[in-house]
């Protein structure tokens, strides 16, 4: 059934494979989930590819976690079920990735996949935005570091170079202590389903009084919904809120989260749940770190 | 290997061949000269053809269509209102009207794009809402019955009741996801056509060939390959492919294949009938039941296919277990411009199970009476009649399965413990729900005798090895395993001895469809019979032959013009409780706890029947809030399975089962139905449990997050 198939590349090193991609456009598989199913072409016949495909998934330099200073560094194409093995990825993004198809695509899926796969959906993207996550690019001619909210634009748009790869997630200064974050996934069941709301709190409290802030909303929207204005706002106040903040906060993002029906869910629903999640982590009365 | 007890477990006869990945399914078969087939179908869903223009085809390409169909243009099921092409009319989105063959999947698909069909647009009726509302108009009822208590009677018993309560009770669709999707292959011979494919009734398939191929009864032959799944998915939808690929390779004189990929299957293949139910019941100042009017609407989709009988069912079942003072019935398949809506596990009885534990559920709380304490003031015993004055004969266990799991659940003590929790947790909320189901086994009255008369063979060779030769399909349900048990105990030989082809038409006599849970309990009955009859002439070292037909239990007659007598044989019964959470800011469903209490006269396989349990429920238990899916202007909207959301292991937990022992004479070893009674009680029992938990009523199902979340929006609201 394999039919005459473009070009394919798969180069033992990376430095390969980033001059490989300066000469030609190519189509960079991670794991490929997202790729087998994007250009699947009905029952019975081969995939249909665009562009000569170069695999990157065995390349050990993007398969690293180590830390730098207080910042961690993932490499793109660390699995799932890699991820969740390792030490020096936070409970909360573990939480997250659980959440994440089933086993065997977790065994293929990478983080750098989800990234530059952009979708609404994408699971580990509301907790990565709250992150502050900052990627590094990394082409023939050096690295690139960009914020991730710059560096996704919207559904399967991202801002890389044609010759560059994600070589590295970074989350600076995780490893400060005191951050509470929480992650909610709404699907339709318990696995193997696509979000219909995503939602990421990280709150940091010093006595009492927030030090710092953040939210973001998945599948709501065509990229995540974050509004450093609404978070400045709550800088400063003293737990537990007052209802007239919480009211201001969850007022504020209802005009800016807008989703929409399909055939998933509806936008009434998607909208209330997002404001019930957040309403609910901004009425805690304490926040223990994690 | 030698059965004691008929219960015990033995290895599945398909079980390495499943288990090993080797057991080929339609689509791993490659024959010789075989091309394949894609369907052009129709993108409007109500209209009259004007025209089509093909593109040029390649050689080795050809277009097969009305025109080259030997029989009449429709697929024999009950009525003819259903083309294998259509050539004037289309009635739904979906709907076949060509096929192309050849030997490239890619350049078919391609051509397909470039098929230009141009149809004359009219007004659909895409919902069943809208049905209801132009009921009168032509061709809009496809089906209706009307039975019970004569009207003027209930309009008395009305005048003088304390209050008269009238519901309205939605159910959606059902959508099957077998494993394997649907398959058919057509083998071209100059003097027969073969057909195989994944199948729950040969011999429709068969009589459906005949049909359309205008042909004699040895000019085509069915065969059935292995099948991953039925639910009634491969009940009658399978010969209408039968149809494409027999016409077609009758056509090209090449092979044809044709198989659906998980997206067309989901929106061009039956699925269970969307219904709304109408109750409207007297009750008393305490809250007794004086009278109960039901009223029925089935939407059919786009041809009646089976959906009269699936209407039969859906009313028998429209009382419940309950025993209910003059009780009046009616009800409606009205046609749509969707889908055809067709056989599912269950056959009506699901959407009726659905509503009338809802109701009586919301009577109780009326009443304010414990819920299972007042249905249990109206369950029905042993000798009382049937709603159709037929008569429950055997013996009910259905008190002692309530106790049994009242105690095992500690029903009283949970519900204490719930409502401490939602008191104090602002976010989840627990509840406990039961439901009450029985299930008639076999064919709606007299079908046994007088449409289906099933035939068995068994044939023994000079070895000793003794053949089943039945129509039966094994959809994985267990029948090659269970069936051989029934007959190798009653010869006294090993488990090993006895042997289940596949059926082939050629060979096997017509034993019936594979539906209804009628398999064990009709055909293992006559197996049973036969092998008694093969024990007392056995002769070694010869070959031997028995055949045995069915014979029909004393009962009253049925009357299907009256809609009286017996409408079954013998009822399979069942009792559920589910434990849930409910998550009230996302209103996300956890189930915690499930038990399953059933009667079913004797379990021929324990594991066999736990399987079904498992399945029955998650299956049941999925369909009251979680699976969706959804129709839009005539279009089905989940295409893939994450979209329409079946239950993963994450979504079901472990079930508590047991099975109760009261053997039926009529069937082996005391054996009934099984397979659809499992699946009945999950929804009504999950809907009284979410009710529980949030202090509300929900008259629909599925009730899904979305309606949650507006509910208790609504609820707020009321309570400002
Ligand atoms: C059955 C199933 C269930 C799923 N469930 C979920 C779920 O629950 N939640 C969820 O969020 N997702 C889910 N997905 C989607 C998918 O698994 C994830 O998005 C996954 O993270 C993609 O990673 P990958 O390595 O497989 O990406 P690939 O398919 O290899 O790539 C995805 C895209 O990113 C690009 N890319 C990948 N790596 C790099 C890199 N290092 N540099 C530059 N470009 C790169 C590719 O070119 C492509 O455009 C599911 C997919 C399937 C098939």
């Amino acid at each position: 059934m394999v039919e005459k198939m473009t070009a394919t590349y798969r180069f033992d090193r990376l430095e390969q494979t980033l001059s490989q991609l300066n000469r030609e456009d190519c189509l960079i598989m991670a794991g490929g989930t997202d790729i087998m199913v994007l250009h699947k072409s009905g029952r019975g016949v081969p995939l249909k590819l665009p562009k000569p495909l170069i695999f990157i998934d065995h390349l050990s330099e993007l398969k690293q976690v180590f830390q730098n200073h207080k910042d961690i560094h993932i490499g793109a194409c660390c699995t799932y079920s890699e991820l969740l093995e390792h030490p020096l990825i936070p409970v909360s993004l573990k939480n997250a990735i659980k959440t994440i198809a089933a086993p065997a695509i977790r065994n293929r899926g990478t983080l750098g996949g989800n990234i530059c796969n952009a979708s609404p959906a994408g699971d580990t993207l509301p907790l990565l935005y709250v992150y502050n996550a900052k990627l590094l690019l990394r082409s023939v001619t050096g690295d690139r570091i960009v914020e991730i909210s710059d560096f996704i634009q919207g559904p399967r748009r991202v801002q890389r170079y044609q010759n560059e790869i994600l070589a590295e997630i970074i989350l600076p200064s995780v490893l400060e202590e005191g951050a509470y974050v929480v992650f909610e996934k709404v699907g339709n069941r318990n696995a193997d389903a696509i979000a219909k709301v995503g939602f990421a709190g990280y709150i940091r409290i010093n006595e009492a009084r927030i030090e710092d802030v953040r939210f973001a909303f998945g599948a709501v929207g065509p990229t995540m919904v974050r509004s450093i204005d609404i978070e400045r706002k709550l800088v400063g106040k003293t737990i537990p809120l007052a209802d007239a903040d919480i009211v201001q906060v969850v007022a504020g993002f209802d005009k800016i989260i807008r989703p929409i029906d399909d055939q998933r869910s509806t936008a009434t629903y998607r909208k209330t749940v997002a404001l019930n999640l957040l309403r609910y982590f901004l009425s805690m009365k304490q926040y223990q770190a994690n | 290997m030698s059965l004691k007890d008929i219960s015990t477990s033995v290895p599945k006869k398909d079980h390495s061949g499943k288990v090993s990945g080797q057991l080929p399914y339609i689509s791993d078969v490659k024959v010789e000269n075989m091309v394949y087939g894609v369907l052009v179908r129709s993108q409007v869903a109500y209209g009259k053809i004007i025209s089509i223009q093909l593109p040029n085809l390649p050689e080795g390409y050809e277009a097969v269509g009305a025109e080259d169909i030997p029989g009449p243009n429709f697929v024999k099921i009950i009525k003819e209102d259903q083309p294998i092409f259509a050539n004037e009319w289309v009635n739904y989105i979906g709907e076949p009207i060509l096929m192309l063959v050849g030997k490239d999947l890619n350049i078919l698909y391609s051509l397909l794009k470039e098929v230009k069909v141009i149809i004359e647009e009219h007004q659909a009726i895409y919902t069943l809402d809208e049905a209801i509302k132009q009921k009168s108009a032509a061709g809009v009822i496809m089906a209706s019955y009307e039975f019970g208590e004569s009207l003027e009677t209930v309009s008395a018993i009305e005048q003088g009741a304390h209050q008269i309560i009238e519901e309205e009770y939605d159910t959606g669709y059902q959508e099957h996801v077998y494993l394997e999707p649907q398959g058919m292959l057509a083998i071209y011979k100059d003097d027969e056509i073969e057909v195989q494919g994944s199948m729950q009734c040969l011999y429709y398939i068969k009589n459906a060939l005949l049909s359309a191929l205008a042909c004699g009864d040895d000019e085509v032959r069915v065969v059935q390959s292995p099948t991953g799944g039925g639910f009634g998915g491969k009940e009658e939808f399978p010969s209408m492919m039968a149809c494409h690929v027999a016409v077609a390779a009758r056509a090209v004189k090449k092979s044809v294949m044709l198989v659906f990929d998980r997206s067309e299957d989901m929106v061009v293949t039956t699925k269970r009938h969307p219904a709304k139910l109408n109750y409207r019941t007297a009750l008393d100042k305490v809250g007794n039941i004086l009278s109960l009017s039901v009223e029925i609407f089935l939407d059919g989709g786009a041809n009646v296919g089976l959906s009269s009988v699936v209407l039969q069912r859906a009313l028998i079942n429209s009382a419940g277990v309950y025993k209910i003072p003059h009780f009046h019935a009616k009800g409606y398949v009205l046609k749509t411009n969707t889908v055809p809506n067709g056989a599912f596990r269950g056959f009506g009885a699901p959407q009726s199970f659905a509503g009338i534990e809802s109701h009586l559920g919301h009577l109780s709380k009326l009443a304010n009476i414990e819920p299972l304490e007042y249905k249990r003031k109206y369950l029905v015993k042993q000798g009382d009649p049937t709603i159709t004055k037929g008569i429950f004969r055997d013996p009910i266990l259905v008190e002692d399965m309530i106790e049994d799991l009242l105690k095992t659940s500690e029903y009283k003590k949970k519900k204490q413990e719930f409502q401490r929790f939602n008191q104090q947790n602002l976010r989840y909320k627990k509840g406990i729900g039961t439901s009450l189901f029985l299930h008639g086994c076999g064919f709606t009255g007299s079908g046994e005798r007088d449409h289906i008369k099933a035939t068995v063979k068994l044939v023994k060779s000079k070895d000793g090895i003794v053949m089943l030769k039945i129509s039966n399909s094994d959809m994985g349900q267990g029948i090659l395993t269970t069936l051989c048990k029934i007959v190798a105990k009653e010869l006294d030989l090993p488990y090993e001895d006895v042997l289940y082809p596949y059926p082939d038409t050629k060979v096997v006599p017509d034993s019936g469809p594979t539906v209804a849970s009628r398999t064990t309990m009709i055909v293992g009955k006559l197996l049973e019979r036969a092998a008694k009859k093969l024990k007392a002439q056995w002769q070694s070292g010869v070959d031997q032959e028995v055949v045995e037909h069915y014979v029909h239990r004393e009962m009253i007659p049925w009357d299907e013009k009256t809609f009286t007598g017996d409408a079954y044989p013998a009822y399979s019964w069942g009792v559920n409780f589910v434990e849930l959470e409910v998550d009230t800011l996302t209103g996300n469903v956890k189930l915690e706890k499930v038990y399953g209490n059933y009667e079913v006269g004797k379990v021929i396989d324990d594991r066999i029947m736990k399987g079904q349990i498992d399945g029955g429920l998650a299956q049941g238990l999925a369909y009251g809030y979680l699976e969706k899916m959804t129709s839009k202007q005539g279009k089905i909207q989940q295409k893939s399975i994450s979209d329409y959301g079946p239950p993963t292991s994450l979504d079901v937990v472990p079930i508590e089962s047991k099975v109760f022992d009261n053997p039926y004479a009529d069937g082996p070893y005391g054996a009934k139905g099984a397979g659809e009674l499992t699946l009945i009680g999950g929804a009504p029992a999950v809907q009284a449990a979410i009710e529980d938990a949030l202090h509300t009523t929900f008259q629909q199902i599925p009730i899904t997050p979305e309606v949650i979340i507006e509910s208790l929006w609504m609820k707020e609201g009321e309570e400002g």
